[in-house]
């Protein structure tokens, strides 16, 4: 089929322009000869915006992106269900538990790693706490189940400690913004977080692909055909935990990526996992770079977490209207 | 050399009673017994789906000892039909049976033939009939080529004609050196078999050729049914 490749390379296309879209625009317009001296590193103001500003900004929303909707991906294939969502199993929640304590009362010894720490720790926590209360052996139904406790249970702790911090305004406000999920004033500690590992694990994945295909028809379907389901879905849950606790750790809580970008691929591609992991990959990265070049145009104080969910809210509605999912 | 494979105190707790059992090579065997009895149990065992105690014995190799790909290479397992989620093509389906085997371009044709699945290569299976989806995973079962097939109630959607067809096809297998365990329910099929083994609630109560084991007292200690040779309506398939 030809159409494979002519969505990758469309996405990658895609993906170019908005990447360059994102270092050239925003409140003050970079022309090409500005660009080059920035590169350059010869005009001290264009060099700020370029290295400091825009350049961390825009990668760590392709690291983010790429790792929410592959994540979202595999949790699709692994709970045979293609409404799964990377947040399913407490990662996201306790991410942002996680963060949202440091905030609240992390004292900044750390400093620009603080809160990302805290929210990986976070996030590793919950994942730790659902698989050991589910015993992973078991089956899917009862992971899936107590994935949705914790999730309620650290959503109410958030809730909890946000409320606390309510006195402090600037805390509460910064708390606020961050369960918005933002890609404002990301560094390149940032970018040294998320993108090494992204990429890193996106390589290591799209070697994943029939076996994914065999797990997303049923287990034991996929074990008698030669996957060692129980190692192969030990594997997909790491590897999918750790991409949604390292995109949560650096950008908040980002809904809907992981859900939205798989299905318009598997609508595009059918249903094999070889095509969907690269075009997940390049697509989610390009969707968030697009999501976050709205958020900046509009400069109406719309986060990208608002963006992606006002976008992917009414997109999957109209999926559920064409009976697509 | 005909290869044999063994079960040895072959046990699931709670499920299945330790039975030590041999099926030759090149034979087609009936799994029988009321509903519950442990027909499935005993082939997801034998097919390493769960765990057991005891061992599964071919060709001297006991298949616990081996990686999953190496087993899948031997021995295919078609199970009741799960609930697809993801719309995969009839064809793609069948070329995952060629997972174990590095997905080679191993030709689809004859199978998608043999399982009058042609016009149905290209459909998803969540959008074909029980029926369908059935000669779908048989079809992907005989395209792993391993020598060991254990198929659970393989007949239980099919229609007459495909039955008939699948059960030539079985026999055409087990000519060819394969070893073929059905889990099935109509006795009738069980008379034109091999070897027959009836379980009752995890146990095995007898094992042996069809005249040996379909005999009217176990037919009646086990199923409670009365039994008598008559000739009914018989069916077969007219010639090509």
């Amino acid at each position: 089929m030809k159409k494979y490749p002519l969505i990758l390379g469309l996405i990658t296309l895609a993906l170019s322009i908005l990447f360059f879209a994102s270092i050239i625009w925003g409140e003050v317009y970079l022309s090409f000869p500005e660009l080059w001296d920035g590169l350059r590193r010869t005009d001290p103001v264009v060099q700020s915006i370029l290295w400091n500003i825009r350049l961390p900004r825009a990668l760590v929303a392709m690291a983010v992106g790429a790792s929410l909707s592959i994540s979202g991906l595999m949790m699709q294939a692994y709970f045979k269900n293609p409404l799964a969502s990377p947040g399913l199993l407490g990662v996201s929640s306790g991410g942002a538990l996680g963060a949202v304590l440091y905030i609240g009362y992390g004292s900044n010894w750390l400093g620009m790693w603080g809160l990302p720490g805290a929210s990986m720790a976070g996030a590793f926590l919950a994942t730790f706490l659902v698989l050991s209360l589910s015993e992973i052996g078991l089956g899917t139904q009862r992971l899936l189940l107590a994935g949705i406790a914790l999730n309620a249970l650290l959503g109410a702790a958030t809730s909890f400690v946000l409320s606390l911090s309510v006195s402090s305004f600037e805390r509460s406000g910064q708390i606020l913004f961050w369960l918005l999920g933002s890609l404002e004033d990301r560094t390149w500690e940032h970018v040294w977080v998320s993108l090494p590992l992204t990429v890193a694990l996106g390589f290591f994945i799209t070697s994943l692909g029939s076996p994914m295909n065999l797990l997303s028809l049923g287990e034991s379907g996929a074990q008698s055909l030669g996957v060692n389901v129980r190692q192969f879905r030990w594997k997909m849950i790491i590897l999918s935990t750790l991409l949604t606790a390292v995109a949560t750790a650096v950008a908040g809580v980002i809904g809907f990526v992981g859900l939205i970008i798989p299905h318009i691929f598997r609508l595009l591609l059918g249903p094999d996992h070889k095509r969907l992991i690269p075009c997940c990959l390049i697509g989610g990265a390009a969707f968030l770079l697009g999501c976050d070049l709205i958020s900046r145009t509009l400069n109406i104080g719309l986060r990208v977490g608002v963006i992606t969910s006002l976008i992917g809210g009414p997109f999957f509605l109209w999926l559920l209207q064409k009976r697509a999912v | 050399m005909s290869s044999v494979l063994k079960t040895k105190d072959l046990q699931v707790v709670h499920r299945l009673n330790p039975m030590s059992l041999t099926f030759q090579s090149g034979s087609l065997i009936a799994i029988i017994g009321p509903n519950g009895s442990g027909k499935s149990t005993f082939l997801q065992a034998i097919s390493g789906l769960l765990s057991y105690d005891g061992e599964v014995i071919w060709n001297g190799f006991n298949l616990n000892d081996i990686p999953v790909y190496q087993r899948a290479q031997q021995l295919a397992w078609v199970g009741p039909e799960p609930n697809f989620q993801f719309p995969f093509t009839v064809q793609e389906v069948l070329r995952m049976g060629r997972f174990a085997r590095g997905e080679d371009s191993h030709n689809l044709e004859p199978y998608l033939k043999d399982m009058d699945l042609v016009s149905l290569a290209d459909r998803p299976i969540t959008q074909i009939s029980t029926g369908e989806k059935q000669r779908t995973l048989l079809a992907r079962a005989m395209v792993t080529q391993a020598p060991i097939q254990c198929w659970d109630e393989p007949l239980s959607s099919l229609d007459i004609r495909h039955q008939l067809e699948i059960l030539m096809k079985a026999r055409a297998m087990a000519n060819a050196g394969a070893t073929i365990l059905i889990s099935l329910h109509d006795l009738r099929v069980a008379h034109c078999m091999d070897q027959v083994v009836l379980l009752d609630q995890g146990n095995l109560i007898a094992c042996g050729s069809p005249a040996q084991v379909l005999t009217p007292a176990l037919l009646r200690q086990v199923f409670g049914v009365l039994s008598r040779e008559s000739m009914g309506l018989v069916l077969e398939l007219p010639p090509k």
